[in-house]
C-alpha cells in the first residue's frame, strides 16, 4: 500500500473488492486489509462511496419491483413478509388465466410450472396470441428442483398496460439451437387503471 | 500548513497541544471512520454517532501521548472503531450516554454521497443477462449472501459471485464509471 500525506494511493482497491466489502462478502483477513487501507486512503474512500451509491441504487430499484426478472420462492415470501402486497398468477400448463393488477399492488409474479429437469438451457418467450414472439428472456435461471420458474413482471408496466393477452412459453434450447416447448401459459390482462386501448387481439 | 504532513505527522503535534493539528486529524479521519461505520452499522445517524465517539477516544489518547508509534495511527483508529462498534452493540444505553455527554459539535460535515441517475441504472440493469439480473436483484433487495442467492437459483455459491462481479462490472461501465 502506498499512500501520500493527503490520503491518496497508487494501489487502489479493485471496485469489485470494495463492493464485496460493502456486502460483507470478504473473509476476515481480506476485510482487515481493506479496512486498514481505507483508514489511510481517501481515493479508495471516494470509490467505496461510489460502490455504496450503486448498492443503494440497486436496492431501491430491486424494491421498486419494476424489473422483469426471474426470482425465487424465498424472494417472493420475503417480499410479502416485509409488507409488500404481492399478486401472483399460476396458470396451469397449457391453459390461460384472467389477470389484473390493483393500484396498491407492489409485486406481480407469474408462477410457471413445468418439468425443467431435462433442459440444459431454458428460454422464456413472450408472444402475442398469433404466436409472434415479442420478447425473449434467454437462458433464465432455473429453480433447484427444476419444477418451474417464477417471473417477476414489472408492476409499473402492468399497471399502465392496456387490456391485452399474452402467451408465455418456456422453451428448452439445445446446443444446436433446437427448441422444445416445455410449457405454455396464456395471460389475459384486464386494465384496471384508465388509459388508451391496447392493440386488438386477432 | 498541514498540507505536506502525513497522518502520522499529526500525532506528536496533537500530543504537544496543537489544536489545529487536532482539527486537521478530525477533518481527515471523519470520512474514513464514517465509511467504516456505514459498513458495520448500516445507518447514517449511527455512523455520525460513531465518528464522534471514535474521534473523542482517539484525540484523548493522542493528547495524553498514549500512542507510542505514530506510524501506527491508522491501526489505532481502526482498532478504536472496532472496539467502539463492539461497545455499541453491547450497550445501547452507553451509546446514549456518550452522545448526551459529547453532543454533535465535533464532527465535520460528512462528504456527500454520489448521486446516481436512477433511470439510467434501470436501463443498465434491464440490459443484463437474465442470470445476472436475477443475481443482482436478489443480492441487493435485502443484501442476501451469495449462499442464499445460490440456494434460491439452483447455482453454486462461487457461480453467484462470478455472475455478481461480472454484472457489477457491466453496470459500472454502463453508468460511465471506471471500474
Amino acid at each position: 500500500m502506498t499512500t501520500s500525506p493527503r490520503g491518496e494511493c497508487s494501489t487502489p482497491i479493485d471496485a469489485t473488492v470494495l463492493m464485496d466489502y460493502w456486502l460483507g462478502a470478504l473473509g476476515p483477513p481480506e476485510e482487515d486489509v481493506v479496512e486498514l487501507h481505507l483508514m489511510t486512503c481517501d481515493t479508495c474512500g471516494d470509490r467505496l462511496r461510489d460502490a455504496i451509491a450503486l448498492a443503494d441504487g440497486l436496492r431501491t430499484l430491486a424494491r421498486s419491483c419494476s424489473l422483469q426478472v426471474v426470482v425465487s420462492d424465498g424472494f417472493v415470501e420475503h417480499a410479502a413478509e416485509t409488507g409488500l402486497r404481492v399478486r401472483e398468477y399460476a396458470p396451469p400448463r397449457g391453459e390461460g388465466v384472467q389477470c389484473t393488477v390493483a393500484a396498491d399492488d407492489d409485486l406481480l409474479v407469474a408462477r410457471l410450472a413445468a418439468d425443467l429437469t431435462t433442459a440444459s438451457r431454458v428460454d422464456l418467450s413472450w408472444c402475442d396470441l398469433r404466436g409472434v414472439e415479442l420478447q425473449r428472456q434467454a437462458d433464465i435461471p432455473i429453480r433447484a428442483d427444476g419444477a418451474g420458474v417464477i417471473v417477476q413482471q414489472s408492476i409499473t408496466w402492468a399497471k399502465a398496460s392496456p387490456t391485452s393477452s399474452m402467451i408465455a412459453r418456456l422453451l428448452a434450447v439445445d446446443d444446436a439451437g433446437g427448441e422444445r416447448v416445455l410449457g405454455e401459459y396464456t395471460f389475459h390482462h384486464t386494465r384496471t387503471i384508465p388509459g388508451p386501448p391496447g392493440p386488438q387481439s386477432p | 500548513m498541514y498540507v505536506g504532513l502525513s497522518d502520522a505527522d499529526l500525532a506528536p503535534r496533537i500530543a504537544d497541544g496543537d489544536r489545529e493539528a487536532e482539527a486537521e486529524l478530525c477533518r481527515r479521519m471523519s470520512p474514513r471512520i464514517r465509511l467504516y461505520a456505514l459498513r458495520h452499522l448500516r445507518s447514517s445517524s449511527a455512523a455520525d454517532d460513531l465518528v464522534q465517539q471514535v474521534l473523542l477516544k482517539v484525540l484523548e489518547s493522542l493528547r495524553s501521548a498514549r500512542l507510542r508509534e505514530a506510524n501506527k495511527l491508522a491501526h489505532f483508529v481502526l482498532g478504536t472503531c472496532r472496539m467502539t462498534v463492539l461497545d455499541l452493540r453491547r450497550s445501547a444505553q452507553r451509546q446514549e450516554e456518550l452522545l448526551a455527554i459529547f453532543g454533535g459539535d465535533l464532527v465535520p460535515e460528512a462528504p456527500p454521497m454520489p448521486k446516481l441517475d436512477d433511470r439510467q441504472l434501470a436501463l443498465c440493469v434491464q440490459r443484463l443477462k437474465e442470470r445476472e439480473r436475477s443475481v443482482v436483484v436478489m443480492t441487493f433487495y435485502d443484501e442476501h449472501t451469495a449462499a442464499e442467492t445460490a440456494g434460491a437459483l439452483g447455482i453454486s455459491e462461487a457461480n453467484v459471485r462470478v455472475i455478481r462481479h461480472r454484472a457489477l462490472q457491466l453496470l459500472r461501465a454502463c453508468m460511465g464509471a471506471v471500474a
